[in-house]
């Protein structure tokens, strides 16, 4: 028994157990324990470049601006704590009601139009007939394009002596006030979101719709469905997941919109800021010398908190669904 | 277990560290700074901004860097330059990191802050053997209300008519060698111009602005600084008189969005009949709109003060330069007598230094039409104000922007409008 490891042996008190515990492992055993030192490491070390740039560029502007958003920090003033005072003073701002009413409305009028309409876009182009990839390119084409770009062409479009009202004149409409009406401009900036978000959408539809079972149309197609019938019955069952998907993308985008709305309506947001949204609210009154970062930080915690419940509640819906 | 324990050591770590990094940064940033005696050697190397003037002025500038270094061979100059856009971003930016140029080309309204954040250096303490080389309101310029000093030298200054278009004038029944020179006949002259045109032709495309308050007389601050007094029965009365503009449609019906490039559009395409503008816009139109160059008219500012209205740039020193003589010495240089002629004889701007004025290229008429412009505005210009008060923030021209939009609109009186518009600049001018 002498010539056991003392590994082997089993301690009969606790001088020996000791002494086992200090006797080196067999040999067979070292590497599979080399192993298990080094999981913790190095999987940390591959990760560490992405950690470093989520915690750099995402964790800790997140952090600093949660943190901001107690304080009256200025642009060149570092402030002081001041507990909840932006919050209150955001409850009695009037430009704040009329940015998370904006940016509200562009929720309700923009997401049911980008969820609907890339998909009747995809079942167009679906189709493998000559020439389709043409129409598929021409589709995408706004959503490479620059958003500056997109928003100088729709201006000169909608101006008072564009192309729009230019038309409307000669079939006896008469002008509209597509950059100058408070309710016509934001309708035209959200046209302008809808008209560059069509093509991204519909490409993540067509990847849906090239995984719904060509059988389903085919029997249901043998059992009588029309098209119609079909569309309602096979596809949109088919791809209710990425309706949710796109729901939830096109609600956080649109929540918070900005340059669309900044290029149509100006820096003051359209006629006396009554466009304005809460994204444009946090870059006006948070940039700049006199820039009150602490209450900017403040309106961007509300547009994180809504646009958190905002992914929560397409979610519930979609779970809702499935139950 | 060992695997799992670290990284959620780690995690946690990074978590506080999160946590108290930026809770660090509310510390006090002070890093100390350069002396703010300007009376030692020229020496060491400092950076110069400008604020747009690469593209078109970049052998002007080296010429001026170069001149620099010769005169003081142990100094050396960096010039770098920024794009207009977002230019005070850029120094808010700059100012926050701690990475503001020694030498940076400032506004007055740019230098009111930096000034109370302890950047600017006070040349009433640094420089003040300079000052009588300047324009005494030049000099003035970069004062800010409330504090004492002054925190920039005064660089070019840059005033302009107004421009109408003889043919809508025409067009309107008007005589087109005659165009309004006070207010009155101003919103008479749009009025008749909208008439005719059936709401066509609008005279004006910008709401009024701090400066036009200014120039129709309106006290537009109290003589402390503390606060706003524009909603005045002067200025009532000019809102008033702008509604009835905008009802009736002699206003442009987008000016309640407009941007000064906007407007300048409009101009160039004949949608508005006048247009304020300098001698540069003269070259625009001839490039650009060559019918509406053939019939353009050039009228002096309309101002009830007597005073027309420049704009000022200037030449800042940041108090945390490390070369504090150097530093000085090129803002100087840059805005001496000498050095702001020959940047006057390139581009449409006057000098702000003493006598510079009273040079041929600014009194001698020689039948062109940019001369004429030249000779009128810097004849006005030994006379014009600065109307917008250098503590008037960005964020204070929307506010008032947005009560002018809603007075117009018909939402609120124009009185109701201002004293809103005064109630949130002068809220805002607290918390600054």
């Amino acid at each position: 028994m002498k010539s056991t490891t003392a590994s082997q042996a089993a301690p009969t008190d606790l001088a020996t157990a000791g002494a086992a515990r200090k006797e080196p492992r067999p040999h067979g055993r070292g590497p599979r324990r080399g192993i298990r030192r080094q999981l913790p490491t190095s999987p940390w070390l591959f990760a560490a470049p992405g950690l470093a740039i989520v915690g750099i560029f995402i964790l800790y502007p997140f952090l600093s601006t949660l943190n901001n958003a107690f304080t009256d920090k200025r642009t060149l003033i570092e402030g002081d704590y001041v507990g909840f005072a932006n919050f209150q003073e955001l409850w009695h701002d009037e430009m704040f009601w009329i940015g998370l009413r904006n940016s509200t409305l562009y929720v309700l009028g923009v997401v049911p139009a980008l969820v609907i309409l890339p998909l009747l876009l995809a079942l167009l182009v679906q189709k493998h007939i000559p020439g389709i990839t043409f129409f598929r390119s021409a589709f995408y084409t706004p959503v490479v394009a620059s958003i500056v770009v997109v928003g100088l062409i729709w201006v000169w479009m909608l101006d008072e002596r564009g192309l729009v009202n230019a038309l409307l004149e000669a079939v006896g409409v008469g002008k509209a006030g597509f950059l100058s009406d408070q309710w016509l401009l934001l309708l035209s900036a959200m046209t302008v979101t809808v008209w560059k978000g069509l093509g991204y959408y519909m490409i993540i539809y067509l990847a849906a719709l090239a995984n719904v079972p060509r059988e389903l149309h085919e029997a249901a197609a043998v059992d009588g469905a029309g098209a119609v019938r079909r569309f309602f019955s096979v596809t949109v069952p088919a791809v209710r997941s990425t309706m949710v998907l796109v729901a939830a993308l096109s609600s956080v985008a649109a929540f918070k919109v900005f340059s669309e709305v900044y290029l149509m309506a100006g820096p003051t947001g359209g006629p006396a800021g009554e466009d304005t949204t809460l994204v444009m609210l946090v870059q006006r009154v948070g940039t700049g010398l006199t820039g009150r970062v602490g209450y900017a930080s403040a309106i961007s915690v509300v547009v994180f908190v809504v646009t958190v419940a905002l992914m929560l509640l397409v979610l519930r819906a979609d779970r809702k669904e499935d139950a | 277990m060992r695997i799992s324990r670290n990284p959620r050591r780690a995690v946690a770590a990074g978590a506080v560290l999160a946590v108290l990094l930026p809770l660090s940064a509310c510390g006090d940033g002070d890093d100390g700074g350069g002396s703010t005696d300007a009376s030692g050697k020229v020496e060491g190397e400092i950076t110069f901004q400008t604020w747009n003037l690469k593209a078109n002025f970049k052998s002007y500038f080296e010429g001026v860097v170069d001149g620099f270094e010769k005169k003081y061979p142990d100094a050396k100059v960096r010039w770098i330059d920024q794009p207009g856009e977002g230019y005070a971003d850029k120094i808010s930016a700059d100012a926050a990191a701690g990475t503001l140029p020694d030498v940076v080309n400032v506004s007055p309204d740019l230098v009111a802050p930096l000034a109370k954040a302890g950047l600017a250096l006070d040349l009433d303490k640094s420089a003040s053997k300079y000052e009588k080389e300047y324009l005494p309101g030049a000099w003035k310029s970069h004062q800010i209300p409330g504090m004492d000093g002054t925190y920039a030298f005064p660089w070019y200054l840059n005033t302009g008519p107004l421009f109408y278009n003889k043919r809508l004038f025409k067009d309107a029944g008007l005589d087109e060698n005659k165009p309004p020179t006070t207010y009155d006949e101003l919103f008479d002259d749009a009025q008749e111009l909208a008439d005719k045109s059936d709401g066509k032709v609008a005279t004006l495309a910008n709401v009024p602005t701090i400066e036009d308050f200014g120039r129709y007389g309106v006290p537009l601050m109290n003589k402390e600084g503390t606060g706003f007094t524009f909603n005045d029965a002067k200025g009532v009365e000019l809102l008033t008189k702008y509604k009835k503009l905008y009802d009736a449609k002699a206003l442009d019906g987008q000016a309640l969005t407009a941007t000064p490039e906007s407007t300048g559009k409009k101009f160039l395409t004949e949608a508005v009949a006048m247009n304020p503008g300098s001698a540069l816009d003269l070259e625009k139109f001839k490039k650009e709109a060559p019918r509406l160059y053939e019939n353009i008219g050039i009228t002096p500012q309309i101002s009830s003060t007597g005073k027309d209205n420049m704009y000022v740039m200037g030449v800042m020193v940041n108090t945390k330069t490390k070369q504090t003589p150097a530093a000085v010495a090129f803002a100087h240089y840059v805005t001496d007598a000498q050095r702001q002629m020959e940047f006057a004889k390139k581009v449409a701007i006057f000098p702000s230094t003493e006598g510079s004025l009273d040079d041929p290229y600014f009194t001698k008429q020689d039948g062109k039409d940019e001369t004429r412009v030249r000779v009128a505005a810097a004849k006005s210009i030994k006379t014009a104000v600065n109307y917008t008060p250098v503590l008037f923030s960005e964020q204070m021209k929307v506010e008032l922007r947005n009560s002018v939009a809603r007075a117009l609109q018909g939402k609120q009186s124009p009185k109701e409008a201002l004293d809103n518009a005064v109630k949130n600049c002068d809220r805002l001018l607290q918390q600054s």
